[in-house]
């Protein structure tokens, strides 16, 4: 899968471009906002990674002509600028994602690939954690690799927080995935589902956890993490 | 000398003496001048009698004199009328005719008088004046006198003057008071663009440098003031830029080589090593990012107009910091009403607040613990953690930029509170710092309610959660 880095640090760009190879990924290089827009009128890159601080212009101007050319490539904004109205701007231009140097390559792997998994998007369909997978393709989830027999709703809380591995799945977003807006949602449906998943994975030996963080929502992380 | 804080009432109560003055100058110039305009019709009136009078007198042939008046001048000086009276007296004082029973001289003779001669005299209580007139008839010289008893209810000269006050005098106090309610009206218009320029001058804050005084309708005297001040916002403008330019030039400057150092270390082989370096690296981050924190929140104005849902705010906080305090093996709750608390403010500098009260808690809260968010509804927002407390000596400690209590603890930069307090200084809202019974801190924002729901330029909430400041 090709990515497009617009960096005019070659330094950044050079380490970035060698962490996502042995992530998997291949990559240009590109140093200037001419040089970008160029290269993504003639090719086609799965996503880009986007310096706002451009020698020959703002990077914001680049990411405002691709959506005005109603290109749905996933771009993800890389800033030394953390300030308010800097980052509202680069939601505002169609950014999908922002990151503030510095960061870790880890991070910014991880938001990457949150990205490609998104609908339309160019990424494979299996997520993983700890000893958890689970198939996006065909709503699948296994533990050590044996697939596991789950009720369809316990399924759509499991595929929603895979989704948002390490990061707080809010309970209003769990409601609107199992529920949407059909039917009466009772007070504490979710709590049930959450608990009978929960039961489910730890009874199949799965070395995952789900957190409830209380008055705020849920988040599925790897048993490592938690001596609670 | 009496100081005035305001131009126009300076004008105002030097107008108001100054029309007293004049008003009371105006009046006796006006009396005095009347006075003597009618006090000369009067004496023109008396020589003209005297004169009639005098053509009457006729020399006889005997060398005595005769005086034959036509009727209507008998009808003139008839005793019941009793306004005017005249007698003709010759040099020796003797009255040769008189129209008063008495038959004495109204005025004493002076032969060496003048022809004519004005005359004021007394009769009880009545003021007699008239005119003597010197006249040659044959042989003898004789003195005419006219005079006219001024108390008589005929007499409409005096009366006038009498009447002046009371008739026209009062119409100089309105006419001067209306004059200066115009002045008053004048000189507010006149300083009505000042006036103008001030209400403009007021929204100019460290967020909107770039207002400026109008010029054009000010009045010159003023407008070399109203330019200083112009210059002076240029001026002041000028470092706000460079200082907002600073700040991102720096942002840029020392987070791309923290990245390149970051990434590199990545991709090293010793974990341990790598380890303690990236933790070295995150320090630094966190204080670069909040000294530009602290730079930018100097340079940050709120829009009076914000408004946002502190429930919400604290809830992507909350978000934001579940999964490093899961790490750091510590717990998270938020406590709120399930209605909105919509309260004055911008949604992006209370979230930065919350966060940095968040990441205080969680530095001093025990593993195992809980840090607990509190939305109250009327738009208090508390964090509460279980570590030692505040000691009484550090209440104010904790706010001063840089104080640190451990200095030997990694990852604090002592900046965490004190932009805190700065958000909410912006805020206009205030801090309270409390003990819990049970053991812990609690800090606490009171920002002010709002009904308002004119929601501040805010991140969209799908990507809120995910991002990420140093």
């Amino acid at each position: 899968m090709r990515l497009l880095i617009v960096e005019d640090n070659m330094q950044l760009s050079q380490l970035l471009a060698k962490g996502l190879q042995s992530a998997g990924y291949e990559t240009d290089l590109l140093a200037t906002a001419a040089e970008a827009t160029a290269a993504l009128i003639t090719t086609s890159y799965a996503a880009v990674i986007l310096d706002l601080g451009l020698p020959d212009g703002d990077g914001l101007s680049i990411l405002r002509e691709l959506r005005h050319r109603r290109d749905p490539v996933p771009v993800l904004v890389l800033t030394a600028r953390g300030g308010l109205q800097d980052r509202v701007n680069g939601l505002r231009s169609g950014a999908d994602d922002y990151l503030v140097k510095p960061f870790a390559l880890e991070e910014l792997v991880a938001r990457l690939e949150a990205q490609l998994r998104r609908p339309g998007q160019q990424l494979g369909s299996s997520l993983q954690v700890a000893n958890l997978g689970f198939d996006l393709r065909n709503r699948q989830a296994s533990i050590d690799g044996e697939p596991q027999q789950l009720s369809s709703r316990e399924t759509a809380v499991l595929e929603l927080l895979m989704r948002s591995k390490g990061r707080v799945v809010s309970k209003k977003q769990v409601e609107d995935h199992i529920f949407g807006l059909s039917g009466e949602v009772g007070s504490n449906a979710v709590e049930v589902y959450v608990h009978r998943l929960r039961r489910q994975l730890s009874d199949k030996g799965a070395k995952v956890r789900i957190h409830t963080i209380r008055g705020v929502g849920y988040l599925i992380a790897g048993e490592k993490r938690d001596p609670l | 000398m009496i100081r005035f804080k305001s131009i126009l009432s300076r004008i105002v109560i030097l107008h108001v003496i100054a029309v007293a003055v004049t008003s009371i100058l105006m009046s006796i110039g006006l009396w005095w001048l009347l006075n003597l305009a009618t006090s000369n019709i009067h004496d023109q009136a008396m020589q003209t009698q005297a004169e009639a009078v005098g053509r009457h007198l006729v020399a006889q042939a005997d060398g005595r004199l005769s005086l034959e008046l036509p009727p209507d001048l008998h009808g003139l000086y008839s005793q019941p009328y009793g306004r005017y009276a005249y007698a003709v007296v010759d040099a020796d004082g003797h009255v040769l005719f008189s129209s008063q029973a008495e038959a004495a001289a109204i005025f004493p003779v002076d032969p060496g008088a003048d022809a004519v001669q004005f005359l004021t005299t007394r009769k009880g209580n009545a003021v007699i004046s008239g005119a003597s007139l010197r006249l040659e008839v044959g042989d003898h010289a004789v003195f005419i006198q006219a005079a006219e008893d001024l108390a008589n209810r005929d007499v409409l000269t005096d009366d006038i003057v009498t009447d002046f006050f009371r008739n026209v005098g009062w119409i100089t106090l309105p006419i001067l008071l209306i004059l200066l309610v115009t002045d008053i009206a004048i000189f507010r218009r006149a300083l009505l663009p000042l006036r103008q320029a001030s209400e403009i001058a007021q929204q100019i804050g460290p967020a909107s440098t770039d207002v400026r005084l109008p010029v054009d309708e000010i009045p010159s005297e003023v407008r070399p003031l109203v330019s200083a001040v112009n210059q002076a916002l240029d001026r002041l403008d000028q470092g706000f830029r460079i200082q907002r330019e600073f700040t991102a030039d720096a942002a840029h400057e020392l987070r791309t080589p923290l990245s390149i150092l970051r990434t590199r270390l990545e991709t090293l082989e010793d974990r341990r090593v790598v380890s303690a370096l990236l933790q070295d690296i995150e320090a630094m981050s966190r204080i670069v990012g909040q000294l530009l924190d602290i730079a930018e929140l100097d340079a940050f104005a709120i829009d009076p107009l914000d408004v946002a849902d502190a429930r919400e705010v604290c809830s992507e906080v909350a978000e934001f910091i579940a999964p490093l305090a899961l790490e750091q093996e510590r717990e998270i709750a938020l406590l709120a009403v399930s209605a909105p608390v919509w309260v004055r403010g911008n949604a992006e500098m209370m979230k930065r607040a919350i966060r940095n009260l968040a990441e205080n808690a969680l530095k001093h809260t025990p593993p195992g613990t809980l840090v607990e968010f509190v939305v109250d509804e009327d738009g208090t927002v508390s964090v509460r953690d279980r570590g030692p407390g505040i000691s009484d000596a550090e209440r104010e400690l904790i706010f001063r930029r840089f104080w640190r209590r451990d200095r030997s603890q990694p990852g604090s930069t002592g900046l965490g509170l004190p932009i805190v307090q700065r958000i909410a200084e912006l805020h206009g809202a205030t801090i309270s710092v409390a003990n819990r019974a049970t053991g812990g801190a609690r800090f606490s924002i009171h920002f002010a309610a709002a009904t308002a729901r004119r929601t501040s330029a805010s991140v969209t909430p799908d990507n809120s959660d995910r991002l990420r400041q140093p």
